[in-house]
């Protein structure tokens, strides 16, 4: 909401800078977001005087001028269709630099010479869009200085923060009310005399029934005859462009002066459209439909305010005026409205309706019941003035039931007890009188505009708000004695960060909304869809992490960073019976590119599964979790068939990792191989040992044996082992993969695997000869009972 | 004593030739070692004439301390040259490991959990998507509240959304436990804005809230003065604003001075009345304060990132930073 300082100064006496102004609004709970200065200073622009003012020949829209500075005469031409002789204009000579960057050289333009330029608003930048030049009414004498005429037109704007809490705040007079209480002042409010100088009586000229006085509680008119529509004189234009209103005629233009004025919206119905001298508030039909001043054709909710004549539908009330009763230039009778409307009614209508304006916002945060009156006088006699016309005698007020004033109970010791202060009663009862919060026996009345005040705590609030929250105390705050508990959520979800960062990851934090493109399912569920997404890209949740890290595989590699090993921990979303969809979290990890850094000593090989492997074996090594195997996993169509893993800990499935599919890859723009891990988060949490309890390091030596078998290749590693294992016993502590081999050195289909096995005991020193018999065992039962035979030598 | 001089002329000759470790070791085993010429000396001890035995014995112990010498000195210059053979060029790159790092906005959670906890609030947790009761009517906004369009708010159907703020997550402990609560929920948050450098559709906040016998603003500005002191440093002042949230009264904004700026962090306030009929908890009795603070905003000011959208990019170059 923007505030002028100088429509601000007609209420009040500022002795403020616009700067100490704005602090303290700001410190009054109305944050000025920004301060604009309208006028910016000019060189080289004076008053000019048009002297001459011909057709170019060569040219229809525009004129050749003589213009004068007072001493000297310039050849000017000037494209404005409103130059005209006589005109005082602002003259930009050459060598000025107008605000809006233009350099004033001179030149010839379709072959006459043009010296200096005739300026618009738009030109030296107060306003956003001129029709013409800008002829001076009341213009001092040629020559004068521009920076002078400046000066009356020179403002500063504040673009407010209005919390929706604070409706009396949107206006003028609400903000010079809030400035009054902060700086101990009275406001003025404008004096109203209203010329009833028509003939007619408006009770011979209208009438009004309220039959919907829940969505209306109060309705006001007046009539005012022999208006003419026109334009608004020059101050008016300039205060409504002041604060982002575009000047329309006098009469629209004067609703809203009284509306950024007063804060109670207006309406000026064509009074010669109004059938049968009627005014009729109920509420819409089922099915109803309304032709909108912006000429849209709207069905309208049910229960919603319409504001009738005797035949049809004239406006939605408190949101919109109909196009069939709008004022035009052709315009003579004006029926203005002021009402009050519930806030209810209108915010639902308005969000049904899908339409929102200056009006609707104000009423449903709640205007002044009380002031409808005044708004509607203050208008009325505007328009008199402005417009010319004649008020008929006296107003309707249709207000069946009127609102009873607030008031709210206080117990003043509550004051201290809430903010931790140590305020007088006395002090308290006159911080509430600088709002016109009267304290009276316990008992506080509330002024018709503040809606936002209905219990004890808002009255504590204002309380606050006068004293300043900074001139409150501020206690030394105290850490409780007893240590809270770290809760186990938060101990697992630092411990498996840390691991992940540990083996090389670089964490990412990637957005769960994504589109349907981006969609991944590791199980078969359905996703989660935005009703009202904020575009098709954002229309999903992820249901899975990869979603959102993949697409960050691409940026990258696009931005030609070649080692991406990535790891995200985040919620997953996926629909379920229950009345909120699952959310559980999952871990996932991503590589690609080099296997490592770049470096001189070191070739450059890409990433295969087996560094992928690796990570997740360091991962699971460093949270202590054991006993975790891969499975091929062959089923799923996100990773390449045969090149990916379901993880199990025990025989509980904890994630899967693999080579992302061509297609995969495809989907995300990526042409390099790219490898991936999912877990999930809840079932580590649940298998995490979180008791490490100390190991006998072995005090007797080892003794190591090597050995290589050769299997079909369809073999797993696995397997070999669990054999190894079995025959081993209690003495063979360790088994390590050394060497695989296929080739020409072994029989096709064929592939040999060289393992060493490390025997060891607790409690003494091995002897040769009994791992010897141990050794021999293993390689002789691999022979005879399953037929794999070692490797010849 | 002949003996003696012929050994050290001998050892010195064979000594003048020695230039490789290989060489070194065999004057050491000729003369010193187990079978070497100076302990064979000492075999010949017993033969000596008696008168003259204690001056060969002090003689040939001179000898060996002299020759052990000479060979710590030889040894000494020769592993001296072998080294400084060999040159390496210290200025090569090194093989770096690839470390990795957390995102700063995670950083920053973390810095803002550890000093809250150090404070003596526990680490809660909510979901994502939440109801429109814990989002929003047990929050003291009701349907047709004009604060409901104050956080324009993305829905699944009509009566789940995506959060809009972390304050459910008040709701759900205070229905879970009774006071005294002192907790923070950091989590993400969305709201229906379209992208630009400083509003991201989703964000980070944490959540605080106190509920206790006589909790009061003073303790509610202390908390916020103590954790901005150990967020951003001593010389960190802040300011709080009358604001309007409908789950707080009176509600507060609050800035903290750094570099220079009053730094908009987020709202504050006492729970209202109407939050704690919410959950059952006697608002005569108990009295509370809640507080938010954007995390990326935090991030943003403390690493003086102007543009929210870095955060989510991922890009390693902006990543690899932290």
């Amino acid at each position: 909401m923007k505030i002028s300082y100088n429509w601000l100064k007609d209420y009040l006496d500022i002795d403020l800078s616009p700067e100490e102004l704005a602090e303290q609004i700001t410190n009054a709970g109305l944050e000025v977001e920004e301060i604009i200065t309208t006028v910016q200073a000019l060189n080289n622009v004076v008053v000019g005087k048009i002297l001459s003012c011909e057709k170019h020949p060569d040219a229809d829209k525009l004129s050749i001028c003589k213009v004068s500075d007072g001493e000297e005469e310039f050849p000017v031409i000037c494209g404005a269709p409103n130059v005209a002789v006589g005109q005082s204009i602002p003259f930009a000579k050459v060598g000025a630099r107008l605000p809006v960057g233009l350099k004033i050289k001179k030149a010839k333009i379709r072959g006459v010479e043009s010296i200096g330029m005739i300026c618009s608003r738009e030109e030296l930048a107060l306003e956003d869009h001129s029709d013409g030049i800008w002829a001076l009414e009341n213009a001092p004498a040629p020559g004068t200085d521009f920076n002078e005429v400046l000066k009356e037109h020179s403002d500063v704007i504040f673009d407010l923060f209005i919390t929706a809490n604070r409706a009396d705040c949107f206006s003028h007079i609400g903000i010079a009310r809030e400035i009054a209480a902060f700086v101990d002042k009275a406001i003025r409010l404008p004096e109203v005399t209203v010329k009833e100088n028509a003939t007619k009586k408006i009770t011979e000229a209208l009438s009004v029934d309220i039959e919907y006085s829940a969505g209306c509680p109060r309705y006001a008119a007046r009539v005012i005859e022999n208006v003419s529509i026109g334009e608004s004189p020059e101050w008016l234009r300039e205060r409504l462009e002041a604060v982002g209103l575009r000047p329309i005629n006098n009469v629209v233009d004067v609703t809203n002066y009284v509306l950024y004025e007063l804060g109670q919206p207006l309406h000026a119905f064509d009074y010669d459209t109004i059938a049968g001298s009627r005014i009729i508030v109920r509420s819409s039909k089922a099915g109803e439909t309304f032709v909108t001043l912006d000429d849209k054709e709207r069905t309208l909710p049910e229960n919603t305010v319409m504001i009738c004549d005797a035949e049809k539908a004239v406006a939605i009330g408190g949101i919109m005026g109909g196009q069939n009763s709008e004022v035009s230039s052709k315009t003579t009778t004006i029926l203005l409205e002021s009402a009050y409307f519930d806030p209810r009614h209108i915010i639902t209508s308005s969000r049904k309706l899908g339409l929102m304006t200056d009006a609707s916002q104000r009423f449903e945060k709640g205007t002044d019941y009380a002031n409808v009156i005044f708004a509607l006088d203050r208008a009325a006699a505007m328009i008199a003035e402005l417009a010319g016309g004649d008020i008929l005698k006296g107003h309707l007020d249709a207000y069946p039931h009127p609102i009873a004033p607030v008031t709210v109970e206080l117990d003043l010791s509550r004051v201290n007890k809430i903010l931790g202060s140590a305020l007088e009663d006395a002090e308290i009862i006159e911080l509430l009188s600088r709002v016109q919060l009267n304290f009276d026996k316990g008992r506080v009345s509330v002024p018709s505009y503040r809606h936002d005040i209905k219990l004890d705590i808002d009255l504590i609030e204002e309380v606050a708000r006068l004293k300043n929250y900074d001139n409150l105390p501020t206690s030394v705050y105290e850490p409780l004695s007893l240590e809270q508990p770290v809760r186990l959520r938060e101990v697992t979800f630092r411990l498996l960060r840390d691991a992940l960062t540990h083996v090389g990851l670089q964490e990412v934090f990637t957005n769960s909304m994504i589109s349907e493109k981006q969609l991944i399912a590791l199980e078969e569920k359905e996703p989660v869809k935005i009703l009202n997404p904020i575009s098709d890209d954002l229309a999903f949740m992820r249901q899975s992490i990869y979603s959102g890290l993949l697409p960050v595989v691409s940026y990258n590699v696009n931005r030609h960073q070649n080692m991406i090993r990535l790891f995200e921990i985040g919620r997953v979303f996926n629909r379920s019976k229950e009345e909120l969809p699952e959310q559980p979290t999952r871990i996932a990890i991503v590589l690609s590119g080099l296997r490592a850094p770049q470096n001189w000593t070191v070739g450059e090989e890409a990433v295969d599964f087996y560094d992928l492997k690796g990570v997740l074996e360091g991962f699971f090594n460093e949270i202590h979790l054991d006993n975790i195997r891969f499975i091929l996993y062959s089923e799923s169509s996100l990773y390449q068939k045969h090149h990916a893993a379901e993880i199990f800990y025990g025989n509980i499935k904890v994630g899967s990792c693999g080579l992302f599919s061509k297609e995969t890859c495809k989907r995300f723009g990526i042409n390099q191989a790219v490898y991936g891990a999912e877990l999930d988060y809840d079932v580590i949490e649940k298998s995490l040992n979180r008791e490490l309890k100390y190991q006998t390091i072995p005090r007797f030596p080892y003794i190591e044996k090597d050995v290589a078998f050769v299997v079909d290749k369809t073999m797993t590693a696995e397997e070999v082992m669990s054999l190894i294992r079995k025959y081993g016993g209690r003495l063979l502590t360790d088994i390590e993969v050394f060497d695989v081999y296929e080739g020409e050195k072994i029989a096709s289909g064929k592939k040999s695997i060289a393992f060493r096995l490390r025997f060891q005991s607790l409690e003494r020193t091995l002897k040769d000869s009994e791992v010897e018999q141990v050794f021999r065992k293993i390689i002789k039962k691999a022979d005879q009972v399953h037929g794999i035979p070692i490797r010849d030598q | 004593m002949e003996r003696i001089d012929q050994i050290k002329k001998e050892f010195f000759e064979h000594a003048s030739q020695v230039s490789m470790p290989e060489h070194l070791e065999e004057l050491r085993i000729r003369f010193l070692g187990r079978k070497g010429k100076v302990t064979e000396a000492f075999a010949m001890i017993k033969d000596i004439a008696p008168e003259v035995r204690p001056r060969f014995g002090s003689g040939l112990n001179q000898l060996k301390k002299e020759l052990e010498a000479h060979y710590e000195e030889l040894k000494a210059r020769l592993e001296a040259s072998t080294e400084s053979d060999e040159r390496l060029d210290v200025t090569l790159p090194g093989r770096r490991p690839f470390t990795g790092r957390k995102h700063p906005l995670l950083k920053i959670a973390d810095e803002i959990k550890d000093i809250f906890h150090s404070f003596g609030f526990t680490i809660e947790d909510g979901p994502e998507i939440e109801t429109d009761h814990y989002n929003f009517e047990a929050l003291n906004i009701p349907r047709s509240h004009p604060a409901r369009a104050m956080q324009d708010t993305l829905y699944i159907t009509e009566d789940v959304v995506l959060r809009t703020h972390t304050s459910p997550v008040q709701i759900r402990v205070m229905e879970e436990r009774k006071p005294p609560i002192r907790m923070i929920a950091p989590g993400r948050v969305y709201r229906r804005d379209t992208p630009d450098a400083t509003h991201s559709p989703f964000f980070h906040q944490v959540e605080g809230l106190v509920v206790g016998e006589s909790v009061t603003f003073a303790d509610l500005k202390g908390v916020i003065q103590a954790f901005a002191h150990r967020m951003f440093g001593k010389e960190a002042r802040v300011r709080f604003r009358p604001s309007f949230f409908p789950f707080t009264e009176p509600s507060a904004e609050y800035d903290v001075w750094f570099n220079g700026k009053w730094m908009e962090i987020s709202g504050a306030g006492m729970v209202h009345p109407n939050v704690f009929r919410s959950v059952g908890i006697d608002p005569e009795k108990y009295s509370g304060y809640a507080f938010g603070m954007g995390i990326d905003r935090v991030a943003m000011l403390k690493y003086n990132i102007r543009d929210i959208r870095l955060f989510f990019d991922n890009d390693m170059r902006f990543l690899r930073q932290f």
